[in-house]
């Protein structure tokens, strides 16, 4: 490569880093969102959920436009939307606002990311190596995404995640310009789309179940941690961190076997695996997430990586072809989360009660002043009122605590047992979702199967 | 392909199927599919109550009998109704959550009471001749009372004069 070609490609690279970083760099501040914005967790996903679906929507129409119009101009204009949504984001103050600049922010990434794969053969030399930085700036964004967005919002604000993309977008912008400034419009949009020929469509069809666990993988997990077991964003983002991390390991693994399907079904299998594994916690402690996590992790570097290979191999303009597998990718992850969101939703809220409930009777059952445990109900029952629909948080309930150490001490456990309680409900609360999130992994198995065999 | 890039292909697979199984099978043996809320015990069913031996064990089982009673009649279970009538705005929300008016609450309360008195003279807290007329006493009592000897069943059965009149000199002989 070029000295001259290198603040170019890192530009591009950039740029896909940062656009399908946003697809993810929300999730760890959904809760912040949902609290701030006062809304439902059904409405809270949306943020995540309209973002995903324009641009599964938009990439493939964006890569024809890049074609057309001239990959340069798209890029750059792509960038500015997104930078320019990215700011009415930060700037939202009702979920309305919100989503509807995360559309248009989508449309401006999907621009953008599609047409710097147009770009990239030019500047790095060949469609090949253009492929694998692509796919390695976007895989990048997408595992720095929720650790980056989890210190924001904790140490900043959640409204600071989209600021901070509007100077970085720009920044990805000024490179591009040069290229824009030269090229001018092909006109080939009817040609290209007789020549293209059609998608990789068992490829592109696994893409999209594995993502959509996947999306879950993350999503249900960063719920469970920050809803359910009350850790801090920062906190939640360590924990998630566990991911990409895996998934560098996993990308190691990926270079040492050559067959694209044995790849693809072993990280199916994987996902699959750490997402029952979180479903059967047999404990609320972050130790016991790490495991799953690491399968889920490496087992996505394998998946993700073999079929986008798949998809992209011998299939030309790569910039097309990268869009349908954009396009597969954020529409697993939108069905993934329309269809398990009303499910733990409801799960949530069942579980909730329940622990409450059981809470309640070790409250009843204990051999304390019956006084002073009518007295912890109440207090439990107002404290379930001032956070109507979430896990509440006990320590209120139980402050002060009785001067009597033997009181003080019957009290402490029962807050202990409680918890636990709490703790049980939440977890369990996930079970069903990251269950069936583990099935569309295995699902995934079938067109994995499928993708060589029969290339359509 | 090369045979060698097809047995390590193989190897990866054979290798993920195991350390998924591994790994779920280790949370199902450490209890990954019971770990869940326990669950409430049917306030219908009997509670058979421990040997109290001090006015407060007796009180403290006369409450959870008075609540399994009461939520027996309304239908919810002894830890909604405990919560329900910890205090009015709470009482509020459950009648309208439930909808159950007041007399009908009152019914369930009263009840839940006569079963207390029952369950404690079948645990040999409350000898016959003081348990008849307590249960006469509570049947006829307003709800705002009967919701008071729920959540103060040691006041009530320390302090039944008001209820019995002279028998509070017999309760107070048998009465630890």
């Amino acid at each position: 490569m070029e000295t001259s070609a290198r603040p170019r490609v890192a530009a591009l690279a950039l740029a896909v880093g940062v656009v399908l970083a946003d697809s993810s760099i929300v999730v760890l501040a959904l809760p912040e969102i949902y609290r701030e914005l006062d809304t439902s967790i059904t409405g809270v996903t949306w943020v995540l959920i309209s973002f995903n679906l324009v641009i599964a929507l938009a990439a493939v129409p964006a890569a024809l436009i890049a074609r057309r119009v001239g990959p340069g101009r798209t890029a750059a204009v792509g960038l500015a939307i997104f930078a320019g949504a990215g700011l009415a984001c930060g700037l939202a103050d009702d979920l309305s606002t919100l989503i509807v600049a995360r559309c248009v922010q989508a449309l401006g990434g999907a621009a953008a990311v599609t047409a710097a794969l147009e770009l990239l053969p030019a500047t790095v030399g060949s469609e090949r190596r253009a492929a694998t930085v692509w796919a390695a700036a976007g895989a990048t964004g997408a595992a720095l995404g929720p650790a980056v967005g989890g210190i924001l919002t904790e140490l900043v604000s959640w409204q600071s995640i989209f600021f901070i993309q509007v100077p970085v977008a720009l920044a990805a912008a000024v490179p591009i310009l040069s290229v824009a400034r030269h090229e001018a419009a092909t006109g080939v949009l009817e040609a290209e789309v007789r020549r293209t020929g059609r998608p990789h469509l068992w490829a592109n069809l696994a893409l999209a179940m594995v993502s959509a666990a996947i999306a879950a993988a993350l999503f249900l997990l960063v719920l469970l941690l920050i809803e359910g077991w009350r850790l801090s964003p920062i906190e939640a983002a360590l924990v998630v961190t566990v991911m990409p991390l895996a998934a560098i390991l996993g990308s190691r693994m990926a270079e040492r076997v050559g067959d694209s399907r044995s790849r693809a079904a072993a990280g199916a299998i994987l996902v699959s695996g750490g997402l029952a594994g979180l479903a059967f916690l047999p404990k609320a402690t972050i130790a016991l997430t790490i495991p799953p996590q690491i399968l889920v992790g490496i087992g996505l570097a394998l998946v993700l990586s073999a079929l986008t290979e798949t998809a992209l191999h011998g299939r030309s303009p790569q910039a097309i072809h990268g869009g349908w597998t954009i396009s597969s990718r954020h529409a697993g992850v939108v069905i993934g989360l329309l269809a398990l969101t009303p499910i733990f939703t409801a799960d949530i809220d069942q579980q909730r009660h329940d622990a409450i409930d059981a809470g309640t009777a070790v409250i009843l059952d204990s051999p304390i002043n019956p006084l002073l445990k009518l007295d912890l109900a109440q207090k439990v029952s107002d404290q379930l009122e001032t956070e109507k629909g979430k896990v509440p948080t006990i320590e209120p309930a139980f402050e002060p605590k009785p001067s009597d150490p033997g009181e003080r001490a019957e009290v402490e456990q029962l807050q202990g047992e409680l918890q636990d309680q709490l703790d049980r409900g939440a977890t369990h609360a996930f079970s069903t979702s990251f269950i069936l999130a583990a099935l569309l992994g295995l699902i995934a198995l079938f067109p994995i199967g499928l993708s060589r065999r029969v290339d359509l | 392909m090369s045979g060698e890039g097809r047995w390590s292909g193989r190897v990866l697979v054979i290798g993920s199927i195991v350390a998924s199984l591994v790994l779920v099978g280790a949370y199902l043996a450490a209890g990954g599919s019971s770990y869940e809320p326990e669950k409430v015990q049917d306030p219908c069913q009997p509670r058979p109550w421990s040997n109290p031996q001090t006015l407060g064990q007796i009180a403290n089982q006369f409450t959870i009998s008075a609540l399994d009673g009461a939520a027996c009649q309304l239908g919810v279970s002894r830890e909604v109704l405990a919560r329900a009538l910890a205090t009015p705005e709470g009482r509020e929300r459950f009648k309208q959550r439930y909808g159950i008016d007041d007399e009908k609450l009152a019914k369930a309360v009263r009840a839940g009471l006569v079963r207390a008195v029952d369950d404690a003279e079948e645990a040999g807290a409350l000898p016959a001749l003081i348990a008849g007329p307590l249960r006469q006493a509570v049947q006829s009592i307003p709800l705002e009372q009967a919701i008071e000897i729920v959540n103060d069943a040691e006041g009530f059965l320390g302090n039944a004069e008001s209820f019995l009149g002279p028998a509070q000199s017999i309760i107070e002989q048998f009465l630890p």
